[in-house]
């Protein structure tokens, strides 16, 4: 194995392609670590990013922020401005490991690790989050939900790799917010998750809304027919029982020990409902 | 795998180190391995534990996740650099003064965790503390004596003044054992080695069942760079079969051309120091051919036996009979009847066995973590092929044990590499080697039917149950021993049947877990009482009372007790279940509900109706110092501390006069195994013997009658009976054969019968007393728990300690809190801490203690055991609260949210 620090993303473009092998990018090194320690993988080639500039950077840009594929949670979550325009994001990522782990793990990290049961995705997703992908052919925007390609696998081509995260502005009224199931009180692996991000217009009706489920299907889902059961509603207990209902239809889980395929379509719709009622909270100011 | 090595400075705990370090190498081995800075653990390698916390320029990092090289210009701050000119932090001192340390393993991480929440927050209210303390696991304490020294360290409190002598039975002294660990100083299993250790890979089976064979291992070893040596069960020079129970004996420790269960060691290889690293295991010359495995016991009885001699996978039946138990039921008023079963359950304990070997002349020497020392010194020689006074084994700090560490590990493997190659080796086990490796709690799967009477006295109960005990034999016998007799909870019950079987599967071997079995049955009993006292009509504390054993009254075995303790505990409980009987019916309006559920226990502590002797030697010194041979191994529950306790107060000798020595098997005589909650008891009384028998000795040497009291001092004792000043010289004494001009060895044996095959007899002299409280709520859309508070009362007899008879409590509720709501063992799924969850911070709630002293004359100064009681009430408290919340009742565990809401919908359904 092999292990270079990149000085650019030209640099690291160019060492991910040349290797014919596998490769993993290390960023906060939380998964990759782990995995290269436990001899989950045994990359031919590692390549740090953290030393490019930028990656350890949060900007503003176009009303929105772009953040760095570096920035760890702990820095993500002493944004003010990201924690006021995407809290539900912010309290995404902040739920990965402990504050240990805080210290280290990334968004982008957390998206290419491609865990179904990733915490900061399915915000992401709700958000309309676009990850800009830096390879060989340039630069490319993708938006985050085609990232992920399956569990621990992505829809990144070969020598490419994320360089930051664009979380959009949003208009007033807005607001996001993102629950997940464990059985323990912290420090676990989502056994469901939900993301809901909308917009509430002056006389209280939704009139935007993105509905996005982790830990029931291969790769985070997006639920088009929940945001459609929120937009034009009030958000009354109508609008949220068919909400509920739409993300429960749409759950496709798998029974393991961490829960049966019933419990988690049911508790898909429970926490749906929940965060889009904090999310409205929040919306409403 | 190799990797270009970059020169990085930096700084650790204010000291300047420049070190060669590639990419990948993780600060936690660079601390460990190349700067001796051991205080920094190393749990889980996967971020899952936080026992390797550091600080890195302030702030809190999992030292195993950390590449090395990343720490080049920063500041890292260990343990070891909390205290300054040798004094103890306010952080430090608040974690001994709280008994916030008890096996100590997690306390560094805990430490540094809680060092970087005090930089910013000198005065943290709990929740913050809760918080910022998150991410570190802890296995003993139940956690609340931790967030209690977090939020007090600012208060600095002064030293508490030395207990004076004869006052130290009864005092809440700090444990003797604990400012090393909180220094970080303490050495665990895996802390020290030998230079040019050779270090020991072990070849493990990945299937549950297979037939194996070796390919050329000569030319694997020869192609392979570091390896130093390769050994199979062909190179174990004796009996290559152990077990904890002698005629049980059937494990080797290298399998034999069949591995019966995954994780099954099979193969050694010794790595040249430094070669580990770059190891690849997966090229070493094994093929496997995976056959049939039988995982469920009722598939097991009808599968191919696992061990020819037995038939049915059947290792053992357990049986206590007596009365007439079928007309009892018949004639009842009311019959509850019901079914639960049980998951395997993964001790845990943050430390992974570790230790190394060495040859001392002609003797090996093996330091380790365990809670059995001579039992490792005598089966190691067995498969060995030495007498045993040719092994010594040193016990280390264990790192927490609670029954895993009672059978052999890593000790006959590091031995055999040291006794072939003459060369020091040492062997780590990776979390997923001692996840995969090491023994369980039992799965169970048990019925049971009690009835009452009309006035709600139990009349009759019959109970079965099947115990998967996995592939080897380990503690299987003691298991279905102990259930049938203890099954019937600490209540009277005049006719009486109980069956357990331990059954043979290609499982992980289930072993001793605190309780031998009596937690799984327990909560099958007291689920039922629940059921019964509603059946009845009677609240289910009076319930409880109406049915409990008074002094006098005969147990199934037929045993008649004296200093019975579960009426003084339930009666304690009076108030605090009225209150949360009102605090339950006061529940807001929505979908969370409130419940309450009490449970019971009683535990015989020591062997079963075998003999388990403890021998205590304490000796004074020429010098006038008094040295303890304490053998007790302490895995964190506090023998040390204890033991010298007793052994002060029944000398007569300021607790802090006394020097503790051991456990080594060559320097102190054996105190048995730390299991069955026998230490306090059984090692207990044998120190008060030694200590009342060296006492004596002084005093007929001085011709002073008793009641003088003695002063050890510089070269003299000094004895004064109120009449005069008597002074011995001690330097005009004679040193015996261990070096002491005083000295006693006293052994105490429990005096118990065997039982006849109806059980009957006296299978433990002391037994201990105990029941719980649970509050809780359920939040029934999505079948969550969420407990509220806790109360415990526990018999002891005498606490000789109370602020580590506390940490026993609060510790054992956290692991029945997991064997509850979440803890479920599977192999090949969940062998790592991530997947396999125990209770954190957030899951242990508020616990009240009540402690009761119904002294039993058997024990010293009138102790009975505790450890194990405390774990056994909570999950079926736990339980019964669910159902009180829900009207559900939960009949598999653990009860996972999904199971909580499936059990809501067939109520409802």
């Amino acid at each position: 194995m092999r292990f270079e620090v990149a000085a650019s993303v030209a640099e690291a473009v160019r060492m991910l392609a040349a290797e014919p092998g596998t490769t993993r990018v290390l960023a906060g090194g939380t998964d990759v670590l782990v995995q290269l320690r436990s001899g989950l993988v045994e990359p031919d080639l590692v390549v740090d990013i953290k030393r490019i500039d930028g990656m350890r950077e949060i900007r503003a840009e176009d009303g929105g922020f772009r953040i760095g594929a570096a920035v760890s949670g702990a820095e993500l979550g002493e944004d003010a401005g990201v924690r006021a325009l995407w809290p539900g994001v912010v309290e995404g990522m902040e739920l990965i490991g402990s504050t240990q782990v805080q210290g280290r793990a990334t968004l982008a990290g957390n998206l290419c690790n491609a865990s179904p049961a990733a915490d900061s995705v399915p915000a992401m997703v709700a958000a309309d989050a676009v990850a800009r992908v830096a390879g060989p052919a340039g630069e490319r925007d993708v938006p985050v939900a085609q990232i992920p390609a399956g569990p621990g696998k992505t829809t990144l081509a070969k020598g490419e790799f994320i360089v930051s995260i664009f979380l959009p502005a949003r208009p007033a009224g807005s607001a996001d917010a993102y629950l997940r199931f464990i059985p323990r009180t912290e420090m676990d692996i989502a056994v469901c998750s939900a993301g809901v991000s909308l917009t509430i217009g002056g006389d209280g009706t939704c009139t935007a809304a993105r509905v996005a489920l982790g830990a029931v299907a291969p790769t985070v889902l997006l639920v088009p027919d929940a945001a459609a059961a929120l937009i034009g509603s009030k958000l009354d207990d109508a609008a949220l029982d068919a909400l509920a209902a739409a993300c429960s239809a749409a759950a496709k889980p798998i029974d393991d020990k961490r829960g049966t395929v019933a419990f988690r379509k049911k508790v898909a719709g429970v926490l749906a409902r929940r965060a889009a009622v904090i999310a409205a909270e929040r919306a409403r100011g | 795998m190799s990797f270009d090595t970059r020169p990085a400075a930096f700084t650790v705990n204010g000291r300047q180190v420049e070190i060669e370090a590639a990419p990948t190498e993780r600060l936690s081995h660079l601390l460990r391995e190349r700067l001796g800075l051991t205080g920094t653990k190393v749990g889980c390698d996967a971020g899952d534990c936080g026992a390797c916390t550091v600080l890195v320029d302030g702030m809190p990092q999992c030292a195993c996740l950390m590449p090395a090289a990343r720490v080049a210009g920063r500041q890292v701050t260990t343990v070891e650099g909390l205290a300054s000119d040798g004094r103890l932090s306010a952080l430090q001192a608040a974690f001994l003064r709280h008994g916030a340390a008890q096996c100590g393993i997690c306390t560094p991480g805990m430490l540094m965790a809680a060092a970087a929440l005090l930089s910013v927050n000198p005065r943290p209210a709990p929740a913050e503390a809760e918080a910022a303390l998150g991410g570190v696991l802890c296995r003993c304490t139940g956690y609340r004596k931790i967030v209690a020294a977090v939020c007090d360290a600012w208060a600095d409190a002064p030293r508490p003044a030395p207990v004076p002598a004869g006052r130290a039975v009864g005092a809440p002294v700090a444990r003797l054992d604990g400012p090393p660990k909180v220094t970080g100083a303490d050495v665990f299993g895996a802390d020290r080695w030998p230079a040019g250790a050779l270090w020991v890979h072990v070849i493990r089976s990945p299937h549950h069942h297979a037939d194996f064979s070796f390919g050329d291992l000569a030319a694997w070893q020869a192609a392979t760079p570091g390896v130093a040596a390769v050994f199979t069960a062909a190179d174990i020079p004796g009996r290559n079969a152990f077990g904890v129970i002698p005629p049980f004996a059937d494990q080797p420790a290298l399998a034999v051309d069949a591995a019966r269960f995954r994780g099954e060691a099979v193969a050694l290889v010794a790595l040249e120091p430094g070669a580990a690293e770059d190891f690849d295991a997966t090229a070493f010359p094994v093929t496997w051919e995976e056959l049939p495995a039988a995982l469920d016991p009722e598939a097991a009885k009808s599968a191919p036996a696992i061990h020819p001699a037995r038939p049915g996978n059947l290792l053992i039946r357990g049986l206590v009979r007596r009365g007439d138990p079928d007309a009892a039921l018949a004639a009842a008023a009311h019959v509850a009847e019901g079914a639960i079963e049980t998951a395997y359950v993964e001790h845990a304990y943050i430390e992974p066995e570790a230790g190394c070997a060495y040859m001392d002349g002609e003797t090996l020497v093996i330091h380790t973590c365990t809670q059995a020392p001579h039992m490792d010194r005598d089966d190691t020689a067995v498969m060995l092929g030495l007498p045993p006074e040719r092994v010594r084994i040193v016990a280390t700090s264990t790192g927490g044990g609670f029954g895993s560490k009672l059978d052999i590990s890593i000790q006959p493997l590091v031995g055999l590499v040291t006794l072939k190659t003459g060369r020091p080796a040492r062997i780590v086990y990776t979390r997923g080697d001692s996840m995969r490796s090491t023994t369980k709690r039992h799965p169970a799967r048990m019925r049971a039917r009690i009835g009452t009477d009309a006035a709600g006295r139990v009349t009759g109960q019959v109970f079965d149950g099947d115990f998967n005990t996995g592939a080897y034999a380990s503690w299987g016998p003691t298991v279905a021993n102990r259930v049938p007799v203890h099954a019937s909870g600490p209540y009277s019950v005049p006719n009486y049947r109980a069956e357990a079987r331990a059954i043979h599967t290609n499982g992980p071997i289930a072993g001793a877990f605190r309780g031998f079995g009596v937690p799984q049955a327990t909560i099958m009993q007291e689920v039922l009482y629940d059921q019964l006292a509603a059946d009845a009509g009677i609240d289910r504390l009076a319930f409880r009372q109406l049915n409990a054993l008074t002094d006098g009254e005969s147990t199934v075995c037929g045993q008649r007790l004296s200093a019975v303790g579960i009426g003084a505990c339930l009666a304690a409980l009076e108030g605090p279940w009225s209150e949360a009987l009102a605090w339950a019916a006061d529940a807001p309006a929505g979908p969370v509900t409130r419940g309450v559920g009490i449970a019971s226990c009683w535990y015989g502590c020591g062997n079963t109706a075998l003999p388990n002797p403890s021998t205590i030697r304490i000796g004074v010194t020429a010098a006038g110092e008094v040295v303890l041979h304490q053998g007790a191994a302490d895995i964190g529950q506090g023998a040390n501390t204890v033991i010298a306790q007793i052994a002060a107060d029944a000398l007569g000798v300021a607790l802090g006069a006394i020097r503790l020595v051991g456990p080594d098997t060559a320097f102190t005589p054996d105190a048995g195994k730390t299991s069955a909650s026998r230490q306090t008891y059984v090692s207990g009384r044998a120190a008060e013997a030694a200590g009342r028998a060296l006492r004596s000795a002084i005093l007929r040497h001085a011709n002073v009658a008793e009641g003088a009291s003695l002063g050890f001092g510089q070269g003299t004792i000094v004895i004064d009976d109120g009449a005069a000043r008597h002074v011995i010289d001690l330097a005009a004494l004679a040193e015996g054969r261990d070096g002491y001009v005083f000295a006693a060895e006293e052994t105490y044996d429990p005096p118990t019968t065997a039982l006849d095959a109806d059980g009957q007899g006296t299978p433990y002299a002391v037994y201990g007393y105990g029941a719980q409280i649970v509050e809780l709520s359920v939040d029934t859309r999505l079948g969550t728990v969420k407990l509220h508070r806790i109360t415990a009362a526990h018999d002891l007899g005498r606490v000789i300690n109370p602020v580590l008879a506390e940490g026993q409590i609060e510790g054992g509720i956290a692991q029945g809190i997991g064997l509850a709501l979440m803890e479920d063992y599977v192999p090949g799924r969940t062998e790592n801490l991530h997947d396999y969850l125990i209770p954190t911070f957030g899951d242990v709630p508020e616990i009240h203690h009540i402690l009761i002293e119904k002294p039993d004359p058997e024990g010293p100064f009138g102790a009975k055991g505790l450890g194990e009681h405390v774990l056994i009430p909570t999950a079926p408290a736990i339980l019964n609260a669910i159902r009180h919340a829900t009207g559900a009742l939960v009949t598999r565990l653990p009860a996972t949210p999904d199971r909580v809401l499936a059990a809501i919908r067939s109520k409802g359904a």
